[in-house]
């Protein structure tokens, strides 16, 4: 029996991982006025953050059709007797309840399950990562859903922000508003909590945001995966990555950028930690 | 100093279609005020349309008289208006353009008593005005317009910041006169609007136009301390019944006869209108009755019948989703206005005091009774206060914990560093160590003649306080504060964040910032109005 694994684009998988783990990605969209891009194919990270720093309209976001969805699992389903599906939390995102129906199509051909990750970037990211390397060591299906519902207990990313704006803007931005409408400039991060965007912390500069990202991750006591991701500012990123690097030696730690999809509610701004692991008592 | 003599219809045109764009970004943080006298949770997207209509009538008239153009606004207001505080407002156009009328131009002095007229109006058209509300602001604006107006009827821009600042007050005291209010802790959400409307309208008489596009309204804090218990929230003892609005056109409608017949028919009635076009807007349990006798009379035009239990559903799930919950309420000590809105953004309830003004352990008391949460910290943000706010926990069944901080960059470092996620013990120990990650200077004024160690200070001198230290003295607070600044190690530091004190003309700290960040290119220097007396500054350093 031969399980494939397949995620949304927004749990923002490094092009080469995807490769390595025979994951299929299923792009959203992005829409600059009425044109629409597939993320990460029509529209590079990098491409995307470029337009929407010099396009007049503010570009959204869109779930792709119920077809889509079906034309991709069919496609999987030739090669494969079993689908775990991986999304972006409902709560963000109508990728789980499309995906979830177009399943309910097409599985009389093919045993597909569609898990809603309560999560975003790499917190999606790093739990499909972690299902794909089980698929290809050869797990069972059942095995690969309960390490999935496990690993979901397991994951947390943190964001830091210089603007809460795209977010408020994108109707995103859940309890995080605490942090809004401050009269001191503040660089706020924050975190996932039930599928929501959470308050997490105020820090008064950017480096001091980004110091609590990495101060974050001394909150556990096994990691099994690390996560770094920007969006417009990889020198940033890197420097993290780097200091990460030596403070998890021998932890996969995957860098990657922030998709276009969630860079239309973050911002070009954003800087990302994403921990797999389990916390300290 | 800009200064207006007199204005004709195009501005109240210009003026009042950009007060409508300011409304408008306000929009949805004033729907969720809305708890009075139903939560609809509408207020604010009924006066923008209130107003754009007014202001599309405005701009079909060819005429720039101010009397043609504040007649149309007044016709576009009736037709436009939706919801109670969109009908209030159309009463309040119609007061206006009746003080304006047969005037090509208006004064200061014409103005205000067209808003005075315009007050008068607002209450007619009710059958129960209740205070508390949108009434109580123009009103009260109404009557400081009308007093500034008596010295300064040759300038419309002082008339028009004196009735803003009234509304702002005002609106800020509506929760003491509306228990409703007090309990949710909020301000009157169609007070609110009005002042917006009226805050937008003077932005752009002093040639603000440009920058109100990237500025956003604030919503004003209540001056009621903070609530004794939240409205229950699932208890629901008599039903809403159903807002019925419309608009009667036809001859000659009685409208005092008609309000008289609809009082018996339900609750929050207001019919207002001439006597061919009447607008009616009811919350009834029988919206067929109402419509019944609206018929008889004319034809009905906008009709909308609302179930409001549905929309008090929506609300309260709305309310519910604003903002994460937590079981522990923060109170702020603040010595200023200014320092009070730092607090209230950063989600702390304020306790005013300071300085020569210390609050009593009976005024913390209260502020803690009057919290929602059984676990309450308080940031006394002053070393004389921190002994009152201690007594503080023997005399309350809360649990109460005093971080203290001496000054109020430490309270706001401390603030800064509460977490949602943690539980109150923790939060108090991360609290209790950020307060000291921050630097505080005061500049302030030796009260008498004295000598410390190397320095002599002559009574009234500016002298300098670094971590409350005395540590300078000098004859300017600028001088003083440059003192005390090179006593630091800047270059060790990110964040200088200048709170000026009331004395401080805004200009002179925009000045001092941008010398600093010339000096120190690598620091991020900010300022904010602090609004605290004896202070000139008060500087945060991290």
């Amino acid at each position: 029996m031969t399980v494939k694994i397949m995620a949304d684009s927004l749990g923002d998988i490094p092009a080469d991982v995807v490769k390595d783990l025979d994951i299929t990605i299923i792009p959203i969209h992005v829409l600059f006025g009425t044109t629409s891009y597939k993320d990460g194919v029509d529209l590079t990270t990098e491409q995307f953050y470029e337009k929407l720093v010099n396009s007049k309209t503010l570009p959204t976001s869109a779930v792709p059709s119920l077809g889509t969805f079906i034309e991709y699992y069919e496609r999987v389903a030739e090669k494969a007797d079993e689908i775990i599906v991986c999304t972006i939390s409902h709560k963000l995102s109508g990728t789980f309840e499309t995906a979830s129906r177009a399943a309910e199509m097409v599985k009389k051909k093919c045993r597909i399950k569609v898990i809603d990750t309560l999560q975003v970037i790499m917190g999606e990211g790093l739990i499909t990562i972690e299902a794909a390397r089980a698929a290809k060591a050869g797990e069972s299906f059942e095995n690969i859903v309960k390490l999935i519902e496990h690993n979901m207990k397991r994951v947390e990313p943190r964001m830091a922000f210089d603007t809460l704006e795209y977010l408020k803007r994108g109707g995103r931005i859940g309890a995080a508003q605490a942090f809004l409408g401050s009269v001191l400039k503040i660089n706020p991060v924050l975190c996932m909590k039930d599928g929501e965007i959470y308050p997490f912390a105020r820090e008064r500069s950017r480096a001091k945001a980004i110091e609590s990202l990495y101060n974050f991750t001394s909150g556990f006591n096994k990691v099994d995966a690390l996560a770094v991701e920007d969006a417009t500012t990889p020198g940033e990123a890197d420097a993290l990555a780097n200091r990460l690097k030596e403070k998890f030696p021998g932890v996969p730690l995957y860098r990657s950028k922030v998709s276009a999809v969630i860079g239309v509610h973050v911002g070009p701004s954003v800087i990302a930690v994403t921990v797999l692991g389990d916390r300290k008592q | 100093m800009k200064k207006i003599e007199t204005a004709d219809g195009q501005v109240l045109r210009d003026t009042f279609s950009a007060a409508t764009a300011w409304l408008e970004k306000s929009v949805a943080d004033i729907d969720a005020l809305n708890v009075f006298p139903v939560p609809d949770g509408d207020t604010g997207t009924n006066m923008l349309l209130t107003m754009r209509s007014a202001v599309e009538e405005a701009f079909r008239v060819p005429d720039h008289s101010a009397s043609a153009v504040s007649q149309a606004m007044a016709k576009g207001a009736l037709m436009g208006a939706r919801g109670n505080s969109g009908v209030i407002l159309s009463q309040i156009w119609r007061g206006l353009a009746k003080g304006l009328a047969n005037k090509d131009q208006f004064t200061a002095r014409d103005f205000a008593e067209a808003f005075l007229e315009a007050s008068k109006t607002a209450y007619k058209g009710l059958s129960n005005p209740v205070e508390g509300t949108i009434l109580t602001v123009i009103r009260e604006a109404a009557q400081t317009g009308v007093k500034a107006a008596k010295e300064y009827g040759d300038n419309l821009i002082v008339v028009m910041e004196a009735i803003v600042d009234a509304a702002s007050k005002s609106l800020a005291n509506t929760p003491n006169l509306l228990p409703v209010l007090k309990e949710a802790g909020v301000v009157d959400a169609g007070g609110q609007g009005l002042y917006t409307i009226l805050e937008g309208a003077l932005r752009y008489l002093r040639g603000e136009g440009e920058q109100m596009q990237f500025r956003k309204p604030q919503i004003v804090t209540s001056s009621a301390v903070a609530p004794a218990r939240l409205p229950p929230l699932n208890v629901k003892e008599i039903p809403f019944g159903y807002c019925t609005e419309f608009l009667i056109k036809g001859k000659d409608i009685d409208a005092d006869k008609l309000r008289e017949r609809l009082k018996k028919n339900g609750e929050s009635l207001i019919v207002v209108g001439d006597n061919s076009n009447i607008r009616v807007h009811i919350h009834t349990l029988d919206p067929g009755k109402v419509i019944h006798i609206g018929t008889a009379l004319g034809t009905l035009h906008q009709v909308s019948i609302r179930n409001m239990d549905e929309q008090h559903e929506d609300f309260l799930e709305m309310q519910k989703q604003r903002l994460p919950a937590s079981d522990v309420a923060i109170i702020a000590v603040s010595p200023g206005s200014g320092i009070s809105d730092v607090f209230n953004s950063l989600g702390a309830f304020v306790v005013p005091g300071g300085q020569t003004m210390n609050p009593s352990t009976k005024d913390i008391l209260q502020a803690v009774e009057s919290v929602v949460p059984d676990k309450v910290i308080i940031l006394p943000n002053n070393s004389n206060i921190i002994l009152t706010a201690g007594q503080v926990h023997s005399l309350t069944k809360k649990n109460v914990r005093v971080i203290p901080t001496r000054t109020v960059p430490q309270g706001v470092a401390a603030i800064l560093a509460f977490d949602y996620d943690s539980d109150f013990e923790t939060n108090a120990s991360m609290m209790e160590k950020a307060k000291d990650s921050v630097r505080t200077i005061e500049i302030t004024r030796a009260i008498r003649t004295t000598r410390l160690g190397d320095l002599r200070i002559r009574k009234n001198q500016s002298i300098g306080l670094l971590d409350t230290e005395l540590v300078a003295v000098g004859n300017t607070p600028l001088d003083v504060l440059n003192q005390v600044l090179e006593k630091i190690k800047l270059e060790d530091y990110e964040v200088v964040t200048i709170y000026y004190g009331q004395d401080i003309p805004q200009a002179e700290a925009e000045k001092l910032a941008a010398e600093l960040r010339e000096k120190y290119p690598n620091l991020q220097i900010e300022i904010v109005r602090g609004g605290q007396p004896h202070y000139e500054y008060i500087v945060s350093i991290e």
